[in-house]
């Protein structure tokens, strides 16, 4: 790699025995590349082809699925299996639902949290130390530990006896509250100088005029992650969502999906239909914002 | 207003002490009210959504039904109901086999994976998203796509097995694969996770540190274990925090993979506590168990950040 050194005559023994090891380093260098990127290869293929073999046998009937030797690409497209999603299942009723309960998580979520991490970063008040490590304390709670009691609640919402369940705002209530947006939100809104903020309170600002004025339009990229992470964590969010909701057009996709199993119990070119047709616009918008959706999932280190 | 009444105080130097004291105790209170109004909104859903939901299941671990019939106190009636129960037992056990299995196989790999990355720069960002795309498909998802590769009859698996001339096998007819294939989904769907994660901590191992190190004549392996791994293991002990207490609450793969089966072999804690409140209306019995969840991962946690805590102040000491 590096030119021979000055005390090297060429031509000389030396100078043969060195241009030798730089050979076999270069070799060794070049094998080791090529196993790296044939592992690295491997291992993304790995992750991407059950998708991409899940397409197969949504373009098939069914009963194709068991000739031997496996049919890899149909001879013919059969469309059948979509539309089999699209008519026989509340398909597209679960993905507004999905859309509804994840977007209304969010934009709540962002809004409070934003709030709460402003004075918890930026207010001074008796009890801000306590009230902060409360909410630290609930971190790590896990939902199965909360979800029964949640689900007593929202049933019992006052003066909507058991109307809490199948309702959206059932649903999404109980969902907003999840302590890690506030510990991101206090620890990037500590990175706001305390210089401007005082500034703009002797200027007269209220906290409200500070907070919108001046806090908010510097976390527009915190707010984005963040946005990007609890939208994540509720799309693919089963467990309450399986709880609360009862009748099938409440449903949401994850759930849908899992129930689309007990009723096609063999059918897996419908069920591969319904995967395909759910992974298919996430994908699509991961690609377009795939920056963002990395740094949002690091920012959810945190949490699990 | 008090600012500007404040300019005025000031330009004249009229304000008495008492003044002066009383306008900053409205002022200070004034900031505190402020701080009130900003966390209520979250604190309103996090009181009544999270905290006394917790109380809640403590409360009715104590109870019988309390779900869709009125709880009736029974004292310690359902923890020794199921502190004697081998399911619960079975599945704690089945729960931290898993837990151990999958975070041993996703870490050996996502960490293989980021020192590639991050020695072969080169097209990297194109493997990072492939690795990235399992993430985003919801853990029901995932379980049905393994639903498919495993199956008997056409999964790939098989398919794999046959052509070697071995003959199939039924991964959910034998607790052991079942478990396995969990164990495998869960690895799968987390892997792009953790490699962004250590990939991320990697590029924080200073180079010249690395550089010294080699030029020092350390080998390849000797770098990695006597400078890479000391650098990276608060990194590592977080990691490690994080997907115990992660793992300990499987569930989503489970309910569509094996339903616990078979012979409930692959009955994890939260489908145990599942089932016992949802399925099986023993609802004192999931309660309990539920608190005993919370409890574990409580404990897990306070536990590694005690060790955090020791190796941070030992290495303070040093």
């Amino acid at each position: 790699m590096a030119a021979p050194d000055a005390t090297i005559d060429i031509g000389s023994a030396a100078h043969a025995d060195y241009a030798r090891a730089a050979r076999r380093n270069r070799f060794l260098g070049v094998t080791k590349g090529v196993s790296a990127y044939l592992v690295l290869t491997v291992f993304a293929l790995i992750a991407t082809v059950p998708f991409v073999y899940l397409l197969s046998p949504s373009l098939r009937h069914s009963y194709v699925l068991f000739t031997y030797p496996p049919q890899w690409i149909p001879e013919n497209l059969y469309w059948g299996n979509f539309r089999t999603v699209l008519h026989e299942t509340s398909y597209l009723r679960w993905g507004l639902n999905t859309l509804i309960f994840a977007t209304s998580v969010t934009l709540i979520t962002l809004v409070i949290d934003t709030l709460a991490g402003y004075a918890f970063a930026r207010l001074r008040f008796p009890g801000r130390t306590v009230l902060f490590a409360l909410v630290i304390s609930t971190l790590m709670i896990p939902t199965a530990a909360v979800v029964a009691p949640l689900y007593i609640i929202v049933s019992h919402m006052p003066g909507w006896t058991h109307a809490g369940v199948n309702t959206y705002l059932g649903m999404i209530l109980p969902m907003v509250c999840a302590p890690l947006g506030v510990f991101m939100m206090r620890q990037f809104m500590s990175s706001v100088p305390e210089a401007l903020v005082e500034a703009a309170r002797l200027d007269g600002a209220s906290e409200l005029q500070i907070f919108r004025k001046i806090v908010l339009p510097l976390m527009k990229p915190a707010i984005v992650v963040l946005g990007i992470f609890t939208f994540m964590m509720q799309w693919v969010n089963f467990l309450w969502p399986l709880v609360i909701t009862t009748t099938d057009h409440m449903k949401t996709l994850t759930v849908g999906i899992a129930s689309l199993q007990g009723q096609f119990v063999t059918d897996w070119g419908v069920i591969s239909a319904a995967a395909v047709m759910t992974m298919g616009p996430v994908i699509i918008i991961f690609l377009i914002f795939q920056r963002w959706f990395v740094q949002a999932s690091m920012a959810g280190a945190l949490k699990q | 207003m008090t600012a500007a009444a404040t300019e005025v105080a000031w330009d004249e130097l009229k304000l008495s002490p008492e003044d002066y004291s009383r306008a900053s105790a409205r002022y200070r209170r004034r900031r505190s009210r402020a701080g009130y109004l900003f966390l209520l909104p979250y604190f309103i859903p996090f009181l009544a959504f999270l905290v006394v939901p917790v109380f809640w299941s403590i409360y009715l671990s104590f109870n019988k039904d309390g779900l869709l019939a009125p709880a009736r106190f029974v004292g310690f009636e359902n923890w020794r109901e199921i502190s004697a129960d081998s399911e619960l037992t079975d599945s704690i056990k089945t729960t931290a086999q898993y837990a151990v299995e999958a975070i041993f196989l996703v870490f050996v790999l996502a960490l293989l994976l980021a020192l590639l990355l991050n020695r072969y720069r080169k097209g990297s960002n194109i493997f990072k998203l492939a690795l990235y795309v399992p993430l985003l498909a919801p853990a029901v998802l995932v379980g049905l796509v393994w639903q498919f590769v495993a199956n008997y009859d056409f999964g790939l698996f098989n398919l794999i097995l046959t052509n070697l001339g071995i003959s199939r096998v039924n991964f959910f007819g034998n607790g052991t694969y079942a478990l396995l294939l969990i164990v495998l989904a869960e690895v799968w769907r987390g892997l792009g996770f953790w490699t962004l994660y250590f990939l991320a901590s990697l590029q924080n191992v200073p180079e010249e540190l690395l550089d010294a190190a080699r030029v020092d004549g350390a080998k390849g392996f000797r770098r990695f274990r006597r400078v890479t791994i000391p650098i990276l293991r608060p990194m590592l002990l977080f990691a490690v925090v994080i997907a115990i207490i992660a793992n300990f609450q499987v569930f989503d793969t489970v309910y569509v993979l094996t339903s616990g089966g078979p012979y409930q072999s692959t009955s994890t804690l939260v489908w145990f506590i599942w089932k016992r409140l949802f399925q099986f209306q023993q609802t004192g019995q999931g309660f309990a168990a539920a608190v005993l969840l919370l409890g574990i991962i409580l404990f897990l946690t306070a536990l590694s950040f005690w060790l955090l805590g020791t190796r941070r102040r030992q290495e303070r000491a040093l």
